[in-house]
């Protein structure tokens, strides 16, 4: 079966998170990350940063902490996110396993808190590979996060895959 | 090497470092490698928390064996979480322009893990001074469970 290509390019949804000072150190102390300038505002200052640093890793989680649900940009998607519609059908038809492949994050400034960004994803790719006896089906989604002046902040590329018998 | 502990449950051994200039830093350099010995359950717990990750699969027993696995295992972003530090820690927090990883094997409790990182090439682009490295996450055992990329901003 082909994978459907027509979904790339789609929309994928659309988020505001606002960036707080206690889920950015709660996240580092989980990376027992004891650098200093996240875990104070002097520190930070005197690294040259203008608040508390998140992270590098930190883009891919803070929505959990701070897309806060009366603050959301409109679905553009309608409600479905085309990539996971994809996945949650190979599953019902097939069963299998979907794993987080790879990960990418392109950075244009540090993300620090007090920010508000605007995130907004779009399916980069579809593609099948077959491989060891396995299907392979990758969805990438790309997610821009801007700042409120509309300037790009991190740029995150998700690989998701939904991997079945050959 | 100094063993240190921490409230937070990893103990974790790394070198004393300063961050290297760009014209002190040739291809092949390596990282101060950053050992994270005996990832707990607790560990991972405390990452589902701070990343909102509750897939059951990393914090109960019961349901990760149901599927057929012999535990929970970690989340493939708390070890890419992890293998940032290695960049971050030498070439300080502000230097990151692009990390990229790839999940190769499960994290089980009680693995110790070794990140280290190579430098693999030297560029300027857009005005800046950048070093491009390869990344590499292995267990006690010398199996590799995630690999990767970074390229740092470098004075």
């Amino acid at each position: 079966m082909a994978v459907d290509t027509s979904i790339i390019g789609k929309p994928a949804g659309a988020r505001r998170v606002h960036v707080e000072r206690g889920p950015v150190e709660f996240f580092a102390t989980a990376l027992k990350d004891d650098n200093p300038v996240y875990h104070g505002a002097a520190a930070a200052a005197d690294a040259g940063f203008s608040g508390i640093p998140a992270p590098p890793t930190y883009s891919f989680v803070m929505g959990h902490p701070g897309a806060w649900p009366d603050d959301q940009p409109p679905d553009p998607t309608g409600g479905s996110h085309p990539g996971f519609a994809i996945i949650g059908g190979l599953m019902r038809e097939h069963g299998g396993l979907v794993l987080h492949g790879e990960q990418e994050f392109v950075y244009h400034r540090p993300i620090v808190a007090g920010d508000v960004l605007d995130g907004t994803s779009v399916i980069a790719d579809v593609y099948e590979k077959e491989a060891k006896g396995s299907i392979m089906v990758f969805v990438v989604t790309e997610t821009v996060w801007r700042d409120a002046t509309g300037s790009p902040v991190v740029t995150e590329r998700f690989n998701l895959i939904h991997k079945r018998k050959a | 090497m100094t063993p240190v502990s921490s409230s937070s449950g990893f103990a974790i051994r790394s070198r004393p470092m300063t961050t290297p200039a760009y014209d002190d830093i040739a291809v092949g350099d390596e990282a101060p490698a950053l050992v994270v010995e005996k990832l707990s359950r607790t560990n991972f717990v405390r990452y589902a928390g701070a990343s909102g990750d509750f897939n059951p699969m990393h914090h109960d027993d019961t349901i990760a064996t149901s599927v057929g696995n012999p535990s929970v295992f970690g989340h493939g972003m708390l070890t890419a979480g992890l293998m940032a530090r290695v960049v971050k820690d030498w070439f300080g927090p502000e230097a990151f322009r692009r990390y990229q990883v790839r999940f190769s094997k499960q994290v089980w409790p009680g693995d110790t893990l070794t990140f280290t990182a190579v430098v693999t090439g030297k560029r300027e682009e857009s005005g800046e001074r950048l070093v491009d490295l390869e990344c590499k996450a292995t267990n006690q055992d010398g199996v590799e469970v995630l690999v990767g990329a970074a390229t740092a901003a470098v004075a």
